[in-house]
């Protein structure tokens, strides 16, 4: 007999700064040990969700309920946070405000100080906690020594040891290179194992299918869409219709138009796909190589090095080429001096040894502003690249210091919210916008500067497909039509693969491939020293027999036809 | 809503967000003195630290102010190593009770109110409460705590006292305004 | 800006270092009182001969320390020059009123011995206080110093105050360099070589605001964070940064309380005997 643990009658829930409410009418029961998956476009309301059942609503944000959420037979409406924190564990979305203390291990101790613990007995549990992260060497790091990646581990590990019913995750993939992916799914999997009710955000749908899902709730607008399980989500097509992004292979079985129904889809595992090796045929196809197109060098990095702390290189000997109008995409594992790369680019940071050249001119004669007139960079971290509190403000600030016309300006503005689809929101101030709208502000702020090379750090990191796949498109159009060469840093490898002509791939501090992303992807050593992993196309391609390169190639290939 | 008292009003509504803001505030204080300013004269520096005690009072109340700036000040001497100035830390905790006491006067920032009449009374505030806070009591705390010339130690109060008052109106005025603006407009939102 | 602070964010090794939280606090704070309260060679210089001790035990960065050493003598030297040019006699008004001329400069201008004495005694002190502060800095870590403030009965909220500050200053400093390079991306010149002084002023005022106001931003995320790890749920709280209390600490705890004790009495006695400053050359 399942018992009911979190219910929701006829919630609504409205900010006050908002006059529309942001949940809508939200009616859901969800039981003990269950392992809940939350769907939804960016800005649907999937935080807010969280933030009610962590009492963060309605104690820290102001606004109205109507209805009510009932936890564990209490009503978080008569509760406290407090009292709900021993119910519920959460990992917040954003891991730099997650991270309060000192060092790692004072972090991961935060709450059990909190509850007078000891210090014998914190120990334990502190060790347990980053040895399932795979941080146990980091013990006494200081936060700012880590990558973004590794905030977050610590943000998972300091509620790993927490005796709570309830974990609640807000993308806690977003940042993580793929096999950190894979080990966190694999730990919240064993979360759920030891009876704990999980409940997670993620965009990455295909990432969190590595292990089983119970159940997933779909919203749209701030109304549930759908509720039930995976296999039912995949075959009713919901995922397509919210602007969902679709797991690989579900999307490979729809072109070759096998018909859903009655199949097992859970994982892609439980799929037998030699059995539609003829409908899949397709993509097994052969094509020529598209020719060589002359190509010309516009940046060239030759054997750069640096380090922040004069013990120990971040980057060492890295050396390449940017040719003019290339996709490149930087790949490569949490802490591996990816970002550094492209602050090294941008000249915020000066290489220890090397040069940095465009169009055969080094780059250290340049001011930072004049070289952002040629490489714009499009930070990891949205609300550090943020300086003014109006969207407009934003978006223009760049324009407005280079004395553009206010009808340029307007222009330029306009455009670039209309393609980062925040259009309908240009007189809100920032501070409205949630996770993923704010990284799309700050794409859209450099958009409307135009420069010759564009680097994107994790550009569609919490995005949802309809947005991401906006911003791509047009990425790859002004690639055509304007020869804007782009430099993607990105842990999503089908990203890579689609969008990009090549790859660099990183592995602490050193360049350890550089080539296309079907050679770098077919060398298993360089898969296991970037933490890189396949797509769930390469399983489909070895259950059928078949060249994992071409199926993917055919893949992209047909995407558009099939949408 | 209920009236708050004035009390209330002076201590704020000390919750975790208070606390985060003295911490932020505190070690914004800290920061700024030992980067964000000029020596005007033997140990008075023009500096522009004073803007964030104006916030954290606008925001959450007189004495989460007087503490942002009176730790911050022991933060600041700790960061930068010259040793414990007690004297002019508890002279700029009492300054940034003084400058700290908007919401005293009518003032709410959070809410977006902050009218001309507001902005008069915090410029006099300013003006007063440099005078009170290092013309007298860091006077006090200095000859108490290591001796010295009067005389010289009102000099560098003097000194002092213009260059925060300049910071504080030359500065906190646009800081106030663009503050309230700010929270204003993060009302009544709607989509297009 | 640089991220090189003179106090160390992660515990060393050294004796002093190795001390619990509390102990160190404490023995700073009376040490503090004790030079404030004495005007005393007598008192003034062992301390002092102490704290290089001290110092030397930190096996601290010489060169970092001598220059704070060098700035520090000179502002106050600079303070009691001042002092000098608008007092001469400052001296005898705390040295119960004698006037013992030393060298008479011009008609105007001479030099007693007491005020010669109080001068350089002024400045011993200050530079001796300046000197506990560096042990006391460089002997402790930020999470040290809010578990010694708890340890002193100081409310924890209070002492998470000064942990969370020490926690976010890098942040301030990545701030700085986020919203000058995001200001600089976007095209605001600040590099040195294209401006004169006073355009870059300007300019990094345009970089302060932002600064300021992304840091109030941060309040409610990080507010949240603390309180959905329970904080402020309890009356206490403990630790996890905490050394346990050796046989080494109740030694300094001891002589803390010997100081204390020492302390009171001093100034009782200060004040009962209206006892000024020593001062050997006394005719
Ligand atoms: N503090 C707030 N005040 C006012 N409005 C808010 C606030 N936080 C979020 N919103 C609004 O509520 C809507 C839902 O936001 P929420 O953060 O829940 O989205 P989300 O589904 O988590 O999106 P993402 O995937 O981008 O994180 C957004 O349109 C946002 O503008
Ligand atoms: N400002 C800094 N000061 C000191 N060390 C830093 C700084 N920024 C990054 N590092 C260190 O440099 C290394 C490379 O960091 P970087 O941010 O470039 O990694 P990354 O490849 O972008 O990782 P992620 O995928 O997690 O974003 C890491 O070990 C990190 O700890
Ligand atoms: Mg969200
Ligand atoms: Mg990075």
């Amino acid at each position: 007999m399942k018992t009911p643990l979190i219910v929701f009658d006829n919630f609504t829930f409205k900010y006050d700064a908002q006059v529309e409410p942001t949940l809508h009418d939200i009616n859901l029961t969800l039981y003990e040990g269950e392992k809940v998956l939350i769907l939804g476009q960016s800005g649907s309301g999937k935080s807010t969700m969280v933030h009610c059942l962590n009492g963060l609503i309605p104690y820290s944000f102001k606004g109205k309920i109507q209805g009510s959420l009932t936890i564990a037979g209490v009503d978080t409406l008569h509760t406290s946070i407090f009292q709900l924190s021993k119910i519920v564990g959460t990992v917040l979305q954003d891991s730099d405000a997650q991270f309060v203390a000192l060092s790692v291990e004072d972090d991961v101790a935060f709450a059990l100080e909190n509850k007078s613990m000891p210090k014998k007995d914190m120990i334990p549990l502190v060790h347990y906690a980053l040895n399932k992260v795979g941080m146990i060497d980091f013990l006494k790091q200081v936060p700012f020594e880590l990558s973004g990646g590794q905030k977050q581990k610590v943000a998972v590990a300091g509620i790993l040891h927490e005796d709570v019913k309830i974990l609640l995750f807000d993308e806690p993939l977003a940042s993580l290179d793929p096999v950190s992916n894979l080990r966190t799914v694999e730990m919240m999997d064993e979360m759920a194992q030891d009876g704990k009710t999980v409940i997670v955000v993620e965009h990455r749908f295909e990432d969190i299918l590595h292990r089983k899902v119970d159940r997933v709730i779909v919203l749209e607008e701030g109304r549930i869409v759908f509720d039930g399980d995976v296999n039912r989500l995949l075959q009713e097509d919901i995922l397509r219709k919210n602007g969902l992004r679709e797991p690989l292979y579900v999307q490979a079985l729809r072109m070759a138009k096998i018909d859903l129904k009655g199949l097992s889809l859970n994982q892609v595992q439980d799929v037998d796909f030699a059995h539609f090796k003829k409908q899949l045929s397709f993509l097994n196809d052969k094509h020529p190589l598209p020719p060589q197109k002359e190509r010309l060098p516009l940046v060239e990095v030759k054997d750069v090095s640096f380090a922040y702390d004069p013990k120990k290189l971040v980057l060492k000997n890295i050396s390449f080429k940017l040719y003019k109008g290339e996709r490149l995409a930087l790949v490569g594992q949490n802490g591996a001096g990816k970002s550094t790369l492209a602050k090294l680019l941008v000249g915020v940071i000066r290489p220890l040894s090397g040069s940095i050249e465009i169009n055969g001119e080094d780059i250290k004669i340049y001011s930072i502003a004049e070289i952002a007139n040629r490489i714009g960079y499009v930070m990891q971290n949205p609300n550090t690249m943020i300086v003014k509190h109006m969207i407009k403000e934003e978006v223009s600030l760049a324009l407005t210091l280079r004395k553009y016309s206010a009808d340029a300006i307007d222009k330029a503005v306009t455009e670039a919210l209309t393609i980062t689809g925040l259009e309908s929101m240009s007189h809100w101030p920032i501070n409205a916008l949630s996770y993923g709208q704010k990284k799309r502000l700050t794409v859209a702020s450099i958009l409307a500067l135009k420069p010759e090379v564009l680097i994107l750090d994790e550009p569609t990191a919490g995005q949802d497909y309809r947005h991401y796949t906006e911003i791509m498109d047009f990425l790859n159009e002004i690639n055509v039509s304007a020869g804007i060469s782009f430099i993607f840093i990105t842990h999503d490898i089908h990203l890579a693969i689609e969008y990009t002509d090549r790859a660099l791939v990183f592995s602490d501090g050193s360049l350890i491939k550089d080539a296309r992303i079907f050679d770098a992807l077919s060398d298993q050593s360089i898969l296991e020293r970037a933490s890189l992993t396949q797509t769930s196309l390469y399983t489909l391609a070895q259950k059928c027999g078949f060249e994992p390169e071409r199926v993917i190639e055919n893949f992209i290939l047909h995407k558009g036809l099939y949408e | 809503m209920k009236k708050k008292s004035v009390l209330e009003l002076l201590l704020g509504e000390w919750n975790t967000k208070t606390i985060v803001a003295i911490a932020l505030g505190a070690a914004l204080f800290g920061v700024l003195m030992n980067y964000g300013g000029i020596t005007v004269f033997t140990n008075v520096k023009l500096t522009t630290a004073f803007l964030v005690p104006v916030v954290v009072g606008a925001l959450f109340g007189p004495i989460p102010a007087a503490l942002a700036a009176g730790l911050g000040n022991v933060i600041a001497d700790t960061i930068g190593g010259w040793g414990y100035w007690w004297d002019w830390s508890i002279g700029n905790a009492v300054l940034g009770l003084l400058v700290g006491c908007l919401p005293l006067y009518g003032a709410d920032i959070a809410k977006g109110i902050f009218k001309t009449k507001h902005a008069i009374i915090y410029v006099v505030i300013a003006v007063v409460g440099n005078a009170l806070a290092f013309g007298l009591i860091t006077p006090i705390f200095t000859q108490l705590f290591y001796g010295g010339e009067l005389v010289v130690t009102f000099l560098q109060a003097n000194a002092a006292t213009l260059s925060n008052i300049a910071v504080l109106v030359i500065g906190g005025l646009p800081v106030l305004y663009a503050l309230a603006a700010r929270n204003a407009s993060a009302q009544n939102l709607t989509k297009k | 800006m640089s991220r090189r602070f003179v106090i160390n964010l992660v515990q060393g090794e050294t004796y002093l270092q190795k001390l619990n939280g509390t102990t160190k606090l404490g023995l700073f704070l009376i040490v503090m009182v004790y030079t404030m309260m004495s005007f005393d060679l007598r008192l003034l210089l062992p301390l002092f001969i102490l704290s290089w001790i001290g110092l030397a035990s930190l096996k601290p960065n010489y060169k970092l320390i001598l220059g704070l050493f060098g700035f520090i003598f000179f502002m106050n030297f600079v303070n009691i020059i001042l002092y000098y040019a608008v007092n001469q006699d400052v001296g005898s008004s705390y040295l119960n009123g004698t006037r013992t001329v030393l060298i008479q400069f011009n008609s105007y201008w001479y030099l007693t011995i007491e005020t010669l004495w109080y001068l350089s005694v002024r400045q011993f002190k200050m530079m001796t206080s300046f000197m506990i502060s560096m042990v006391f800095i460089l002997s402790i870590t930020p999470g040290e110093l809010a578990s010694g403030m708890s340890g002193l009965k100081i409310p924890y909220k209070i002492s998470t105050i000064t942990s969370l500050a020490f926690r976010y200053i890098p942040e301030i400093f990545n701030d700085y360099e986020t919203i000058k390079m995001s200001m600089q991306a976007r095209g605001l010149e600040l590099d040195k070589r294209r401006l004169n002084v006073f355009k870059r002023l300007k300019e990094n005022l345009m970089i302060l605001i932002p600064l300021i106001f992304t840091s109030f931003d941060r309040i409610g995320n990080i507010a949240n964070a603390l309180d959905l790890r329970g904080f402020g749920q309890g009356k206490s709280r403990t630790y996890y940064c905490e050394d346990p209390v050796t046989s080494r600490d109740k030694l300094f705890r001891g002589i803390t309380i010997l100081l204390i004790i020492f302390c009171i009495s001093f100034m009782v006695y200060q004040n009962v005997n209206h006892f000024g400053m020593w001062f050997p050359f006394k005719i």
